[in-house]
């Protein structure tokens, strides 16, 4: 009955079984792309030629002597938010997701806000909506891709990229999904999720999508704590502005702010125990608003102002030497620093200050003036404030997170653990960062010594010089160098000065890897400074002996034994211009057309001495256009899927008999009957022209049905009969097409007449209506028919038009146009 | 000296920084405030072209033998909130269901009475209906013939408007104009059948650019009605204050012809005037005008002195100025008018309620010479229309979801329930 209808349900059997098939067949697809590429990178890898595998060997050691270490804010941040988009793409398979995400969580976001917000989320809802399987397999799939990538890229391009992914698709969330966190809209708080979750997965991926030179600068990490800081006060501000309702646990009987937040959590679907604490907090709350708010807005402006203070210029005294000592370039400046902190990080380790030592004949550098001495303290005063707060930070997050956002993700529809858990990982990457740029002072680099490393590769004293320099900041830089897994294990061995990378460094760098030890165990990367490598390894140490000087100084104590392919090709590129060459059995010769770069046998050989991270990276953004694909297919075709038409109202019903006849008078007042209209198939309903509900959205499905069927439209005639027996005038007919624009659709014939002529046709149809007391208005069957161009009856279709939104009317037009062209083409 | 320089450049640079630093930070701080404040408080106004007129629908009108009440049931909003009609024959004692059938009733019914026993009902656009079904009955609501449908009904009380001798209909639409459509008797005298199409009679701005119009500043029209001569009078809201814009179509041309106001306090008169209702009841012509708006807001009501049977443009001159009788002005005292409500004789009732409050007062007064009478403390009920049948009863009909009670007042001074009524609305035809 018109009105009465359930709308479409979030848990529509038929959609649900489409997703969970559609997860079904992606999934099995997405193992597959990861097990074909594996497979192919083994064999590629054990097929090889001989030889290949040490030109493997001297690439990785290249390829990771290019590579700066990873920080550790970056790990967090690349790790941390990979593991939440892997668990965001799952809570995206929830069955309820495809139908109730549009209506239930994208569309309400925007309520509150402006109404071109309301205009942008409601496009991006309805483009879901028109289809809802294809949109919500996408996005499981994209965010489980992203995150893959994130976890597996752990540097060079590949991971910057994955950055860059996630930045993107972050901001598409963050705009359409969460209306833009609501910052639009009243009621901001950081408490109930301000700026919106997604937009620290945004910050999250542009800080992992930053070139590795940024990665230690003390800009950036001042600005991660600073900007922390700032957020933070300017979210106390906010909690603190009167008239928001936050400090009234109720308002004029009503809950205030934050309570009615805590309840909504409270009513959703979750363990009782949890529902029974966030309860327990929200009458707490309610009880006492204005002490809890007080607390927060306290908490927020002094974890601000804190961090604020921490990262203010100045209080790095590694980046204060650094920038007084400013080196030509940033990028090299960045990579001497990561060669110093990573020595002193051994050195802290290990307690090799004799290192120093020897490598230098000069005492481990201690403070040497009262000012160096008020600065260190201040530093180390510093670090125990952004310590400080960064642990309150993090801990007030997990309150939050548990007593206010209750977890964020229980209900069915939950679609990410909301802000708390994204805003404490960016808290701690700020605090590790910060706390990088606070460390203890660093000796200087010499000019001459930058000068020298600049200059590394090309003149064997110079790199020797370099290397000297390296050693005097800790004896893991130059176990750093080794780019095999070895490195870990021999850092801190002494006595490796036999080893013949040693000599291969020339005399000069002899002490010095002498001093250190354990590099020397890891001769390949080692000679990768050094001349004597080409012996052995005559690709590495030719584009070694050519590259520059802080390749060979941004070395890693803790290198990755994984490389990547791009990090490769890259390195390839770099060294076709310099002055060695490339390996003879590599791609990458000089003089060699980026066309043969990229051929199949090209791709392949990369492929085959990719590292494995490389491989699984690549699985992943398989994984993403796994999803895309079919969406983006789906999204090309300008009508909804018919399976939402079906989701309301079940499969047509075929039929097999003559229609009954009817002879009637259309809106302008002529004469029309079935028996006038044979040749064409006829698509029939019945309507109330008065109708407030359903007939309208009927009427609008009849018309999109038409446009639908392009030319076949002239075959075609869309009919409806006036089912109301008391507004049976034309007048209402007409009124009704003017109305709904039907006025001028050619093919369109709203047919009427007396009682006693209808009456009888609505029999013959199986159409009941009943008149309905106390202002509603008739009650009638939704009906639709296709009668044959020879005048018999072919299908019977279900037409209530369930929750009328743009996607269920073009799913019914669909529906409507593909059942008239099936009469069309059987006829 | 190069150390020196060299410190000293970057103390300037650090400088340099901090002050970057502090700008990058003001500059978030004040775009976070901002963002926060402004969503916080911010609130879009309509502008004045985009204001809609919308007048409190609840209301009831007796004329002839019967007396007429259009009260909302059902929810408080949204789809199953439905206007329902009511009809108390004269000398009876219950209220009878006669809320029109076959046609969806969310949207507010508008009343025309004509005869003793005759209505014609505009119902007013709701939901996905935008034009307006327009249906009639002769016999107290017991049968209904339809006729043509008006392009949408404005959000008022008095949005439709019969002519006595029942040849033509005149309805105020939702673009601000009245539309005027000549009708016929329904074959068997059950109500009335139309034309095809309703004309414009003339828009609010067409009438605001006449002299009378110019002499008003007329900004809205509010009401429709037809004096008992036939002719179609409108009124309006003023922008010039002290003056009441009704106006009467007369020998072509559009006049004056609302009440002077000369009478009332001086601070009354330099206040805007709206007419608020424009209601024939026989063969009396009442106005409900509110002067002034706000919490110095005051109600007058005004009766015209009609003649049966003069000419038009005699009748129009006669209604101007002095041949209306007003009552004394109602203060509101911040209070706003949730009803209003029409017995024989011009008599007007009408509930206050203070916004966000749930009691109601309701203020009396019978006619000419008359002064307003607070009644009695209303009786209970989400919402309340006052009655004023045949022989100076009050009656309160007190609607709460699908209960309706009527109550009596007995002595002026305490209501009697006399009778308790369970519409069956259908909760969910219209979602």
């Amino acid at each position: 009955m018109p009105g009465m209808s359930s709308g479409l349900n979030i848990n529509d059997p038929i959609v649900v079984a489409a997703f969970r098939s559609a997860l079904l067949h992606q999934g099995i697809a997405a193992l597959l792309i990861f097990a074909v590429l594996v497979v192919a990178w083994v064999a590629i890898r054990e097929w090889r030629p001989p030889g290949a595998r040490e030109v493997r060997a001297a690439r990785n050691a290249r390829a990771t002597a290019a590579m700066t270490a990873e920080p550790g804010w970056r790990q967090v941040l690349r790790i941390g938010f990979g593991l939440l988009w892997l668990f965001d793409g799952i809570l995206q398979a929830q069955p309820a997701m495809a139908v109730g995400l549009p209506s239930q969580v994208i569309e309400p976001s925007a309520t509150s806000s402006p109404d071109w917000v309301q205009h942008l989320v409601n496009w991006a809802g309805t483009a879901w909506s028109y289809h809802p399987v294809e949109a919500a397999a996408a996005t499981v799939w994209i965010q489980v891709g992203i995150g893959l990538w994130l976890l597996f890229a752990a540097r060079g391009p590949l991971s910057r990229a994955a950055g860059v992914v996630s930045f993107g698709w972050g901001l598409i969330v963050w705009v359409f999904g969460e209306s833009f966190g609501e910052v639009l809209a009243p009621g901001l708080s950081w408490l109930t999720g301000a700026p919106g979750g997604v937009a620290f997965y945004c910050v999250a991926g542009g800080l992992i999508a930053l070139p590795a030179r940024y990665w230690r600068s003390s800009l950036l990490a001042r600005f991660l704590a600073g900007g922390t800081g700032v957020f933070l006060a300017g979210m106390a501000v906010l909690q603190a502005w009167p008239g928001r309702g936050f400090w009234q646990g109720t308002f004029r009987g009503q809950p205030g702010s934050l309570t009615s937040m805590i309840q909504d959590m409270a009513s959703t679907s979750q363990p009782r125990a949890l529902a029974s604490l966030v309860t327990s907090f929200g009458s707490f709350v309610r009880a006492h608003g204005f002490a809890v708010n007080l607390l927060a807005v306290i908490a927020l402006a002094v974890l601000g102002l804190a961090l604020l203070a921490a990262a203010l210029p100045g209080t790095g005294q590694a980046a204060q030497r650094q920038e007084a000592a400013e080196p030509a370039s940033a990028g090299q400046a960045a990579t001497w620093q990561a060669v110093t902190r990573q020595a002193s990080t051994k050195q802290a380790g290990t307690g090799q200050a004799v290192a120093g030592q020897a490598g230098s004949g000069q005492p481990a550098r201690a403070p040497d003036s009262a000012e160096e001495r008020g600065r260190s303290g201040a530093s180390r005063l510093r670090l125990v404030l952004l310590q400080a707060a960064t642990g309150a930070l993090v801990a007030l997050c997990l309150v939050v997170w548990v007593l206010v956002q209750d977890f964020g993700f229980f209900g069915g529809l939950g679609t990410d653990p909301n802000s708390m858990v994204p805003m404490a990982l960016l808290a701690v990457a700020a605090y590790m960062a910060m706390a990088d740029a606070l460390q203890p002072a660093e000796p200087q680099v010499p000019a001459r010594a930058q000068a020298a490393a600049r200059v590394a590769g090309s003149s064997a004293p110079a790199a020797a010089a370099a290397v000297t320099r390296v050693a005097v900041t800790g004896s893991a830089t130059a176990a750093g160098l080794a780019a095999d897994s070895t490195a870990a294990t021999v850092t801190g061995s002494a006595g490796a000065a036999s080893a013949p990378a040693a000599t291969a460094t020339g005399p000069a760098a002899a002490p010095a890897v002498t001093a250190t030890g354990p590099a020397a165990a890891s001769a390949p990367a080692v000679t990768a400074t050094g001349p004597a490598a080409a012996a052995a390894y005559p690709g590495a140490a030719a584009s070694s002996a050519a590259g520059p000087a802080d390749q060979a100084a941004t070395v890693s104590p803790a290198a990755d034994t994984d490389t990547d392919a791009d990090t490769n090709r890259t390195d390839n590129a770099n060294n076709t211009g310099g002055t060695g060459p490339a390996s003879p059995s590599g791609p990458a010769q000089p003089g060699r057309s980026w066309r043969s770069r990229i051929g199949p046998a090209a791709l392949a050989h990369s492929f085959g001495i990719a590292g494995i991270r490389t491989v699984l990276s690549a699985s992943a953004v398989g994984v993403i256009i796994l999803g895309v694909i079919p969406m983006a297919a789906a999204q090309a075709s300008p009508s909804a899927a018919p399976i939402l038409a079906e989701a309301i109202d079940g499969s047509s019903a075929p039929l097999h008999s003559a229609a009954p006849p009817f002879a009637l008078t259309d809106q302008n007042g002529r004469h029309v009957s079935l028996a006038g209209l044979r040749g064409k198939v006829i698509l029939l309903t019945f309507l109330d022209p008065v109708c407030v509900t359903d007939c309208p959205l009927e009427a609008q499905e009849f018309r999109q049905a038409g446009m639908l069927l392009g030319a076949d439209a002239r075959k075609v005639e869309l009919v409806a009969v006036n089912l109301n027996p008391l507004y049976s005038s034309t007048a209402y007919t007409n009124a009704f097409d003017r109305q709904e624009r039907l006025a001028n659709v050619p093919n369109w014939l709203f047919l009427t007449g007396s009682p006693a002529q209808l009456r009888p046709i609505w029999k013959n149809y199986g159409v009941a209506s009943e008149a309905l007391p106390a202002g509603s208005m008739l009650g009638h069957s939704d009906a639709a028919f296709v009668i044959g161009p020879a005048g018999q009856l072919r299908e019977e279709l279900n037409f209530d038009p369930g929750p009328g939104t743009a996607a269920t009317q073009s799913s019914f037009a669909t529906e409507l146009a593909t059942a008239a062209r099936t009469a069309l083409g059987s006829s | 000296m190069s150390s020196a320089a060299g410190k000293s450049a970057g103390d300037t640079r650090r400088r340099a920084m901090a002050r970057r630093a502090v700008a990058v930070t003001a500059v978030l701080l004040a775009a976070v405030v901002a963002a926060g404040g402004c969503s916080s408080t911010g609130r879009r106004s309509a502008s004045p072209a985009q204001r809609a007129v919308s007048l409190p629908l609840v209301t009831s009108v007796a004329a002839g033998r019967t007396t007429w009440a259009v009260v909302p049931m059902g929810a408080a909003a949204g789809p199953n909130l439905f206007w329902e009609l009511f009809a108390l024959p004269a000398h009876g004692s219950k209220w009878r269901l006669a809320t029109p059938p076959d046609v969806a009733t969310n949207g507010a019914i508008a009343l025309s009475i004509q005869g003793s026993q005759s209505l014609v009902a505009g119902i007013h656009p709701s939901l996905m209906l935008h034009f307006s079904p327009i249906t009639s009955t002769a016999d107290g609501g017991r049968s209904w013939a339809t006729g043509a449908p008006d392009p949408g009904l404005a959000s008022v009380p008095d949005a439709l408007a019969i002519t006595p001798d029942a040849t033509r209909l005149m309805a105020l639409d939702r673009n601000g104009g009245a539309d005027v459509a000549t009708i016929q008797r329904a074959p068997g005298g059950h109500g009335i059948t139309g034309p095809a199409r309703w004309t414009t009679l003339v828009s609010a701005r067409a009438l605001a650019a006449t002299a009378a119009g110019r002499g008003c500043r007329l900004t809205t029209l509010t009401a429709a009605a037809f004096a008992s001569s036939g002719t179609p009078l409108l009124g309006g809201s003023c922008g010039r204050p002290g003056v009441a814009g009704i106006f009467a179509l007369a020998g072509g041309r559009w006049r004056a012809a609302g009440p002077e106001l000369s009478s009332l306090p001086a601070t009354l008169r330099q206040r805007k005037v709206q007419v608020l209702r424009l209601v024939r009841t026989g063969s009396r012509l009442t106005a409900l005008l509110q002067v002034g708006s706000g919490a110095g807001a005051s109600l007058v009501s005004a009766w015209a002195n009609e003649a049966s049977g003069v000419g038009s443009t005699t009748v129009a001159s006669e209604m101007n100025g002095g041949a209306w009788s007003l009552s004394p002005p109602l203060r509101l005292a911040g209070l706003t008018m949730t009803s209003s409500s029409f017995g024989r004789s011009g008599a007007t009732a009408v509930t206050l309620a203070r916004p966000g409050s749930a009691g109601q007062h309701g203020q009396y007064v019978s006619g000419t010479g008359s002064l307003w009478h607070e009644l009695p403390a209303l009786p209970p009920g989400r919402t309340l229309a006052l009655a004023l049948p045949a022989g100076g009863d009050v009656d309160a009909l007190a609607a709460d979801g699908s209960i309706l009670t009527a109550w009596q007042l007995r002595r002026g001074t305490r209501w009697v329930k006399t009778q308790t009524s369970k519409v069956p609305i259908q909760y969910g035809s219209s979602s």
